[in-house]
């Protein structure tokens, strides 16, 4: 069995209160103005409101597992079980939100698409993510030594982070149903009314508020299981 | 409002999860 130094502590306490009232302020804007200040689409009515939130929890998907792979790399560089912690928290956070935009997307589809699901490349290599970091979830329960399963996990996590852009630039690569991108464009100004995109805008920063705290909160839980659990 | 069944149900379900993730982590010690 490999030792472990963890050390004592709580290293993110202060900020997560004001990080609550700042995510839950911002949530609440966000949600008034996607539900009610921004115009209606010319083309598909009312139900892409429902854009406010799946194109958010994608990016913020996305970026959850960009933060998966950066702290993978910092825990097979430095073996600072910090580095563990953060991504299995972000993993965590990241398969919620997953899931969540699959599913509004989902239901965005039905009246839109006529379809709740369609194998087009999007959904699929998304579904491919989805199931992905689950199973990076559920592999950290394999092992009940410490440095073994951060280290396993890690190396996942590192390789798991390819399906992230292959995810993004699907639409691009194969004849897809999904729509382009229509803010993250090469070469191209974001493709929207600009009221549209500052609702889109508020609504990322709303989300980006939510997964900070998220991350706080499961960090701290995270070393408080480390000491319980694993220190030497 | 036009298809508002669906909006409905899609901000229902990421505001009920989001909830239910915080109120999971409140319960675990947070």
């Amino acid at each position: 069995m490999t030792e472990t130094t963890i050390p004592r502590g709580n290293t993110l306490p202060r900020i997560r209160p004001w990080l609550g009232i700042a995510a839950a302020a911002s949530f609440v804007v966000a949600s008034v103005m996607a539900l009610f200040w921004a115009p209606t689409d010319a083309v598909q009515g009312n139900v892409y409101r429902i854009l406010y939130v799946h194109v958010p929890l994608a990016w913020l998907a996305y970026f959850a597992f960009v933060v998966v792979f950066l702290a993978s790399v910092g825990w097979l560089w430095t073996k600072n079980p910090l580095f563990d912690a953060i991504a299995v928290s972000s993993a965590e956070i990241g398969v919620l939100f997953t899931g969540l935009f699959l599913v509004a997307g989902s239901i965005w589809a039905k009246p839109t698409w006529g379809v709740w699901w369609t194998w087009e490349p999007r959904l699929v290599t998304t579904a491919i993510m989805f199931v992905m970091y689950v199973g990076y979830l559920l592999l950290r329960g394999l092992s009940t030594d410490f440095s073994r399963r951060a280290t396993r996990a890690a190396v996942f996590g590192i390789i798991a982070v390819i399906d992230v852009p292959i995810v993004h630039l699907s639409v691009l690569w194969a004849n897809s149903l999904h729509q382009l991108p229509t803010v993250l464009r090469a070469g191209g100004a974001p493709a929207l009314d600009s009221s549209m995109l500052l609702t889109l805008m508020v609504s990322l920063g709303a989300y980006t508020l939510i997964y900070a705290y998220f991350m706080t909160a499961r960090v701290s839980l995270e070393r408080a299981r480390q000491v319980r659990l694993w220190t030497t | 409002m036009d298809n508002l069944i669906f909006i409905v149900a899609a901000f229902a379900i990421v505001w009920g999860a989001l909830l239910a993730y915080l109120i999971s982590l409140r319960a675990r010690g947070v």
